[in-house]
């Protein structure tokens, strides 16, 4: 074994260049592979940490009475849960204003997510605590420090809840969970638990929501189905963090697969640049392994040298290649910090590179069997002919070795990527994408084989001569268009999933959006809020009802008693109902259409995508709706997706008008102004109107801006590492797939035929190879990139042209350019070395 | 007619720089056949490569046919091995991805010629390898590989023939046949022949022999003890 890797060494120390292209596609597969898959991790925990704490838990329980012990019993074995009590109130102040409020009373567990900061900062039992008897022995509390301003109250004053006084005692500075929270009733008062039971509120009467947040280790979905299953019968409606705010959620989970994609494209492409460094590197030694059969050495001694050699290359590169990845994860992470707040936690970037590492090493190994054994078929005669061209082929059990490993491979690539389903039908998609590559290579064979037959291509030297570069038998064609093809169809599919998503991501908050959102406003008050704002300088206001109502049964079917899980966990959810006039939320049908204008007889619904797709409605379903125990019939004539994040409404539901006219009691209103007359029309409104809720969205939006915005920032990132390492893998991949083309255009040269011509005659074989991968990967990258965005992402369907385009034909230039010039470079040496025999 | 004028050629090495060849002085004419002969790294191969145009001296000039082939661009050199320059390697160097027949076409095809497959099959056919045409060089033996490459070397006809060891890889019979081979068409075509050889057989088939040692070229004379430096 020793005199083996002694042998192994030697010849490897002893491999030139060829070594080092290999080390350096080897190690940049890995790098490829370990600072996607870093970044993916680091970016994807950044948002989730984010997005959780902007929630304040991974679910939330929500119910109308306090949950009974065994359920409580249950949720406390999967997670921690913190409870978090809410109740509508007015609040007075010693100056005999008054306001709605929301209390808000907390247990010891809260925040589960982020830190709740006080000004003073103090902690918040000392805040809301019961005074003692040298001080006012009243209870604290500590409110929104606009919401103070706006009352002229300070830490220190009294005010009046319900039967009680309480003592004003900090702002809320900070509260995690209210940024993104699409649950704003009044302006957040927060109380103890028992300071709230002193107040005398809580009456049977009263309309208390109780909020279990929980924070488990489970997914969501999982914790979520779990809890259905263990209480099947309860109304209680469980929500995960994702549903707190839907069109971010919608939007983050998007980039997820975004980056998914990303992650599965690199993973293969970073295995071509591994397969081809192999294969290259073998091809080069068919001679020493003819001789070393030759000299005595048996087959399984020659089989285990190379094996040794691989593994040492491979180990060696593979572990250049995950350091690499490593630190571009890193610097990456750090480097945009300032917008992608991702942990830059060694952690998350540990793992990845381990992956890469091991990736790396099983493709390498895999890949180089059919080689060796190939390699092995030589003949030792051959060293007495030509060994260019010679006959090899590759064993069954060399064969039969490789299939072990591919499997190896792809339960690997399934055991560590997240969703196996979709990794299943990308494996399909890229096997099925060689095909088609392949059956491209023999029709351009057969069209260069026919074009080169033309005496008037004959006569043209350089064109006959790419033409035979391309028809020609061994010649390099299949080797770099079904890498170049497969892997630029990928990164075009890439490009266009990113650049749509980014395009979304940039479009989800208008930039025209309301200031002031209005809740509860009378049908009487409509007037005076109006002119309100009108005198505050508004330049648009929105006034619509709202009514809100679950859907009961579709064409007949009861939803509570439907076997579908998702229409009974429908069942439970309250929808926000409104008609299309006034609507604040920008929507766009998506399929059906608005009903006629002169409809008449049943109304007509159009339902927003989320809900119809999770229910599987269709138009032209009969749905009815119950409202406060009142049925509402209506026919559901399309389907609409709202436009972007506008507001916090989501409604769920447009009838057509007069419809809901029996049920409307409230209305709710958006104004656009600047943010200083936002806070004077609040001001206004709260003492002409307190029963009207105004909530400012300057910080809901600038908190989604800033989320969108780190997301966006993170896949931008993730996709521009891959696309460089990428076209770092490629160029090499090129350029070592050609090294037999120096050889042959050196004898060319050697028999009279110019330098220029030989360019010429490359030029035009690049050009072409160039244009029809191009095309290729444009087509069917585009392809792939529509179901990727209608099925997996569920975005509109808008073609990024340009830089789809640019990613087509500026990746395949760069690579085949830089490829050529390689070679150019290379035919600058002189034919001499054929004359010295080497 | 072929001139070499005070060639001399140095080789940059990590160890200093390496005279191969001193001040040669060396006129071949037309027709002529030359054997370079040698020890192993005495510069004959060097020789040939500057004859080729594939090297440039250190200092001195060469000149085929009153061309100073040193004054010429790498493509200007190119034409002229086209038109005017065979060679014919020890190793053959034949494409492997292309018949007997396309390897000879190649020289033909490279200058334009409208007959090159006419006229590769008559050279193929007076190497004797018309029943090969069509066969890969790994499907051929040693000495059918060498006499394509043979053909390859003379099929545009050109006026100056460079053998770097024709027979170096050939078994005794089969380089005896190779021989007779090129030295007929060089009696039939009139072309000027300078080879390089380890076979004193060969050399002696040539007009001249001139021996290279340790850089310096001595002309040795058929039937002559004595040397002289030309």
């Amino acid at each position: 074994m020793r005199a083996l890797f002694k042998l192994a060494w030697q010849d490897l120390r002893g491999s030139g260049q060829s070594l080092w292209v290999l080390c350096a596609c080897l190690a940049l597969g890995v790098t490829l592979i370990a600072a996607t898959g870093g970044l993916y991790r680091q970016v994807s925990e950044g948002l989730l940490a984010d997005s959780r704490e902007l929630s304040g838990g991974d679910l939330q329980v929500h119910a109308r009475a306090p949950l009974p012990e065994p359920v409580l019993q249950w949720m406390n074995a999967t997670g921690i849960v913190s409870l978090v009590t809410e109740l509508d109130t007015m609040m007075g102040t010693m100056a005999g204003a008054f306001q709605l409020v929301e209390l808000q009373s907390v247990d010891d567990n809260y925040p589960l997510y982020g830190e709740l900061t006080l000004s003073p900062n103090l902690p918040l039992s000392t805040v809301t605590g019961k005074g003692n008897e040298n001080g006012n022995g009243l209870w604290g509390i500590a409110v929104d420090p606009v919401f103070g301003q706006r009352l002229a109250i300070t830490p220190g004053d009294r005010v009046e809840i319900g039967q009680l006084e309480f003592e004003v005692r900090a702002f809320i500075t900070q509260q995690p969970d209210r940024s993104l929270s699409a649950n704003w009733r009044g302006a957040p008062v927060m109380i103890a638990a028992d300071g709230l039971k002193a107040s005398g509120l809580l009456l049977p009467s009263s309309r208390i929501d109780y909020e279990y947040r929980v924070r488990t280790s489970q997914t969501p979905d999982a914790w979520q189905s779990d809890f259905f299953a263990a209480f099947p019968n309860s109304e209680w409606e469980v929500r995960s963090f994702l549903d707190q705010s839907d069109r971010i959620a919608e939007r983050l989970s998007q980039v997820a697969s975004g980056l998914l994609i990303i992650g599965f494209s690199t993973l293969f492409i970073g295995g071509l640049g591994v397969y081809n460094s192999v294969q290259a590197y073998l091809q080069g030694k068919l001679g020493t392994i003819a001789t070393l059969r030759a000299v005595g050495l048996r087959d399984n001694r020659l089989a285990a040298v190379y094996l040794l050699q691989i593994l040492i290359m491979s180990g060696l590169s593979c572990l250049v290649g995950a350091l690499l990845g490593f630190f571009i994860a890193l610097a990456g992470a750090a480097l945009t910090a300032t917008q992608v707040q991702v942990e830059t936690a060694v952690l998350s970037a540990v793992l990845p590179c381990l992956i890469a590492f091991v990736f790396g090493i099983l493709t390498a190994l895999t890949f180089s069997f059919p080689a060796i054994g190939r390699a092995l078929s030589v003949n030792p005669a051959a060293l007495f002919r030509a060994l260019d061209g010679v006959e090899t082929q590759t064993p069954a059990a060399w064969w039969r070795a490789t299939a072990v490993g591919v499997l190896l491979i792809v339960g690997l690539v399934l055991l560590v990527l997240p969703d196996g389903l979709f990794a299943l039908a990308f494996t399909g998609a890229v096997a099925g994408l060689l095909l088609l590559l392949e059956g491209i290579v023999r029709l351009i064979r057969r069209g260069a084989l026919r074009l080169d037959q033309r005496p008037g291509v004959r006569r043209h030297f350089a064109l006959h001569l790419a033409m035979a570069n391309l028809h020609r038998h061994g010649s390099a064609l299949r080797a770099s268009l079904l890498t170049l093809g497969s892997a630029l169809t990928l990164l075009v599919a890439c490009t266009i999933v990113v650049a749509t998503l980014i395009d979304t991501i940039a479009n989800t908050i208008p930039d025209e959006s309301p200031t002031l959102i209005l809740y509860d406003i009378a049908d009487y008050q409509q007037p005076e809020i109006v002119e309100t704002l009108q005198n505050e300088g508004a330049s648009r206001i929105d006034i619509a009802p709202l009514v809100q109502g679950r859907l009961a049964t579709v064409n007949g079917e009861s939803l509570s008693a439907s076997s579908n899980i998702e229409r009974q966990r429908e069942a439970r959810d309250e929808h926000k109902l409104t008609y299309r006039s006034g609507n604040i939320d920008g929507v766009a049908m998506v399929q059906g259409k608005w009903w006629d204008e002169d409809l008449q007889g049943t109304a007509a619904v159009v339902m927003e995508d989320r809900e119809a797709n999770q229910l599987g409605l269709r138009v032209g379903d009969q749905l009815v709706f119950d409202i406060e125990g009142r049925p509402l019939e209506a026919v559901m004539t399309g389907i609409y997706r709202q436009k972007g994040l506008q507001t916090r409404f989501w409604f769920e539901a447009i009838f057509s008008d007069g419809a809901l006219d029996p049920f409307i009691s409230r209305y709710v209103g958006a104004g656009y102004m600047s943010a200083e007359q936002a806070i004077s029309a609040q001001t206004v409104i709260a003492q002409n109107s307190p029963n009207v809720v105004t909530v400012r969205t300057a910080t809901l939006l600038a908190t989604a801006e800033d989320l969108l915005g780190k997301a966006m920032a993170g896949l931008a990132l993730v996709a521009a590492v891959a696309l460089t390492v990428s076209l770092l893998v490629l160029t090499g991949v090129m350029a070592t797939n050609r090294s037999r083309q120096v050889y042959y255009s050196t004898i060319l040269h050697a028999l009279g035929t110019r330098l220029s011509v030989i360019r010429q005659s490359l030029n035009m074989e690049y050009l072409l190879l160039a244009l029809v991968t191009s095309v290729f990967s444009l087509v069917l990258g585009t392809l792939i990139a529509v179901p990727l965005l209608v099925f997996q992402l569920k975005l509109p369907l808008e073609f990024p042209v340009w830089p789809a385009l640019i990613t087509a034909f500026g990746v395949s230039a760069v690579c085949l350019s830089l490829g050529a010039r390689y070679l150019m470079r290379r035919l600058t040496l002189q034919p001499a070395i054929l004359l010295r025999g080497n | 007619m072929i001139t070499l004028r005070e060639v001399q050629m140095n080789y940059p090495l990590e160890q200093g720089e390496v005279q191969v060849l001193q001040e040669v002085n060396l006129t071949i004419q037309p027709g002529e056949s030359a054997a370079v002969v040698g020890p192993s790294g005495s510069g004959k191969t060097t020789l040939l490569l500057l004859l080729a145009g594939l090297d440039q001296p250190t200092t001195g000039s060469i000149e085929i046919e009153g061309t100073r082939i040193s004054s010429l661009s790498a493509d200007e050199m190119a034409d002229l091995r086209r038109d005017r320059i065979g060679i014919i390697f020890q190793s053959f160097h034949l494409i492997p991805s292309l018949s007997a027949i396309g390897n000879v076409t190649l020289p033909l095809e490279i200058a334009g010629d409208p007959d090159a497959l006419d006229k590769a099959r008559e050279m193929l056919n007076r190497v004797g390898l018309n029943h090969r045409m069509e066969h890969y060089p790994n499907q051929l033996s040693g000495g059918e590989q060498q006499r394509v490459a043979i053909a390859r070397a003379l099929v545009h006809q050109p006026p100056l023939i460079l053998a770097d060891e024709p027979t170096g890889n050939l078994d005794k019979n089969t380089g005896a046949s190779v021989s007779d081979l090129l030295f007929d068409l060089h009696d039939n075509l009139g072309t000027t022949l300078v080879m390089v050889t380890h076979d004193p057989q060969m050399a002696m088939r040539c007009d001249r022999q001139l021996h290279l040692d340790e850089g310096k070229l001595i002309e040795k004379m058929h039937e002559q003890a004595d040397a002289r430096s030309v």
